[in-house]
């Protein structure tokens, strides 16, 4: 049976697979990473189309800064940023495409071929589907929650260390 | 319908401000000011740059003036007139916010000129900088909402308008919103002084008007937004809720104009410096003081 | 079984197998980590499929969401860290020649 909602389902994420595949495709650099927001931001639209709207809302915000840093960051670290050059940046084309592949079609057939139980119920309203996550979150997912922050302040430390530069040692003898 | 009458009253906002701006630049009050600026633009010629990246190029002003008119979308005018009442609005806004970042980014890397290119960069470390003192200020207004609701929120200031609740989180909202909406003086990205108009530098004619409106449409966005989180939306005494809602937008944008235009720009240094060492800190204070205070008076 | 459970499934597979190709055929760090942040998305709209299709009652899903939402943002830190300390030692991030790492 095909509602309104598959539609939405259908199109935003063909729209998020298209420009996930437009990544690899562009050589300006710019652009391939505003692909990738894109496609994230599609996904977030089809999160939103499967009625998880705190979570398609959140995909939609935190991709937006994430992928513009990655935008930075494309353009600082590339030797060719704008794509003029034409330059080669792939390698072991042959094996990356069948292994694309292959991925694809094994979780496709697990997704196809495993029995997945009866259709769940229809979804809370939004309202209440975010009391109920926050409820969650600061209940029985406590832990797992904050188990999330401090590995986020032990990443955000790590990242920092690494990437100063290394320390002039005064040589002392 | 909701939708129409939203869409026209941010368009004759933007106008006022647009005004506004003009009067405060030439010091003359001319009502039509705008309206012969807009029409000189739409008649000029409209120049493309040698190389531009095309496609980012005439989709950034586009999506600047789209992301502002999202941002409006979940915030209500008087309890009825609101576009969209998304069950997590107050987040919402952000993420609608977050795209302003991305337009300049397009548009600054679209036209392939170094002064545009500068000021595109410039927004991405200003915007990233001062979303947290979106986001923070906004997360203390909700929790003494219980809520996400954008019309809840203004409900919840029924007693104690929240500029009043949380004075600390008033003020960084205040400034961040300035340095999203690039307004004086955090107009980094477009700084006439050294960058030549930056990101706006290579666009003419009609692009440039688009732009410009899309600016302006944002500076009433967020006004809208300061009015909603902190100034009590639409109450107020004896006047229908949407005129309350139209007179506190218009003070917020005037006061976010006037700000810019008796204070110096600031350097980018001190403006990340600031950012991050004294904003966030004091943004996580308010989300504490905050807390304690939904305890003891709601 | 539903049909949107079905789809959403075979989008998932899609993005993964996008990012796995995207993920060994680049030569340069950060287009890498973008392969790797496709494949977590595939991952993101497996479990938003499941929470919403399957238990749509239980908030443990969505919580997992969030989860994966910040391995994608430990990703982005701890590469970019390891990609300047790449760049200021050798002056570039591309994976070939990153060979003596090989041990």
């Amino acid at each position: 049976m095909i509602t309104l909602q598959t539609l939405f389902i259908a199109f935003f994420g063909i729209a998020s697979v298209a420009f996930g595949v437009s990544v690899f495709r562009t050589s300006s650099m710019m652009r391939s990473a505003l692909a990738l927001l894109f496609s994230q931001t599609a996904l977030g639209a089809m999160f939103l189309a499967m009625q998880a709207e705190f979570l398609g809302v959140l995909q939609i915000m935190m991709m937006a800064t994430e992928m513009s840093i990655m935008a930075i960051f494309m353009v600082m670290f590339m030797m060719d940023p704008g794509g003029l050059g034409e330059m080669e940046m792939t390698h072991q084309k042959q094996l990356s495409i069948l292994a694309g592949v292959a991925g694809a079609l094994v979780t496709a057939g697990i997704a196809l071929f495993t029995h997945w139980g009866a259709d769940g119920v229809a979804a809370p309203a939004a309202a209440e589907q975010t009391r109920a996550l926050g409820m969650e979150l600061l209940g029985r997912s406590m832990l797992i929650f904050e188990t999330a922050g401090v590995t986020i302040l032990t990443a955000m430390i790590a990242a920092t260390a690494v990437a100063m530069p290394a320390l002039q040692r005064k040589k002392t003898s | 319908m909701n939708t129409l009458i939203v869409v026209s009253f941010l368009l004759a906002g933007a106008y006022l401000v647009a005004v506004l701006e003009a009067w405060l630049a030439s010091g003359r009050f001319r009502l039509a000011a705008p309206a012969w600026a807009a029409m000189a633009l739409l008649g000029r010629e409209s120049i493309v740059p040698r190389t531009p990246d095309r496609l980012f190029f005439e989709t950034a002003p586009v999506l600047l003036l789209v992301a502002a008119l999202l941002a409006a979308a979940v915030l209500p005018l008087s309890p009825q007139l609101v576009i969209t009442d998304l069950a997590t609005g107050a987040l919402f806004v952000n993420a609608a916010l977050a795209y302003v970042l991305v337009a300049l980014l397009m548009a600054g890397w679209g036209v392939d000129g170094a002064y545009a290119l500068v000021g595109g960069w410039r927004f991405l470390g200003q915007v990233i900088a001062y979303s947290m003192l979106i986001v923070m200020p906004i997360t203390a207004v909700a929790m003494r909402a219980e809520s996400l609701l954008t019309t809840d929120i203004v409900d919840s200031q029924g007693a104690v308008w929240n500029i009043v609740y949380q004075p600390l989180g008033f003020v960084l909202f205040f400034i961040a919103a300035l340095a999203v909406s690039f307004l004086p003086p955090f107009d980094l990205p477009t700084a006439g002084g050294e960058l030549a108009g930056g990101v706006e530098a290579e666009y003419t004619g009609a692009r440039l008007a688009v732009f410009r409106l899309a600016r302006m449409v944002l500076v009433v966005s967020l006004a809208a937004a300061t009015t909603v989180f902190y100034l009590g939306g639409w109450l107020g005494p004896a006047l229908p809720p949407w005129v309350w809602s139209a007179i506190k937008i218009l003070a917020v944008s005037a006061a976010m104009l006037l700000t810019g235009h008796y204070l110096p720009r600031i350097r980018e240094a001190h403006l990340l410096a600031w950012s991050w060492k004294l904003g966030i800190p004091l943004a996580l204070l308010n989300l504490f003081i905050v807390g304690v205070l939904v305890l003891i008076w709601p | 079984m539903s049909l949107d459970l079905l789809l959403a499934l075979f989008i998932g597979a899609a993005l993964f197998g996008v990012g796995i190709y995207g993920a060994l055929s680049q030569t340069n760090l950060v287009m890498i980590m973008m392969g790797v942040e496709l494949i977590l998305a595939g991952a993101l709209v497996n479990l938003v499929a499941f929470w919403r299709f399957l238990h749509p009652d239980s908030y443990a899903g969505q919580m997992f969401v969030l989860i994966v939402m910040t391995v994608m943002a430990l990703e982005m830190a701890v590469g970019f860290g390891v990609a300047i300390a790449r760049f200021r030692t050798k002056g570039s991030v591309e994976m070939e020649e990153a060979q003596e790492l090989k041990g």
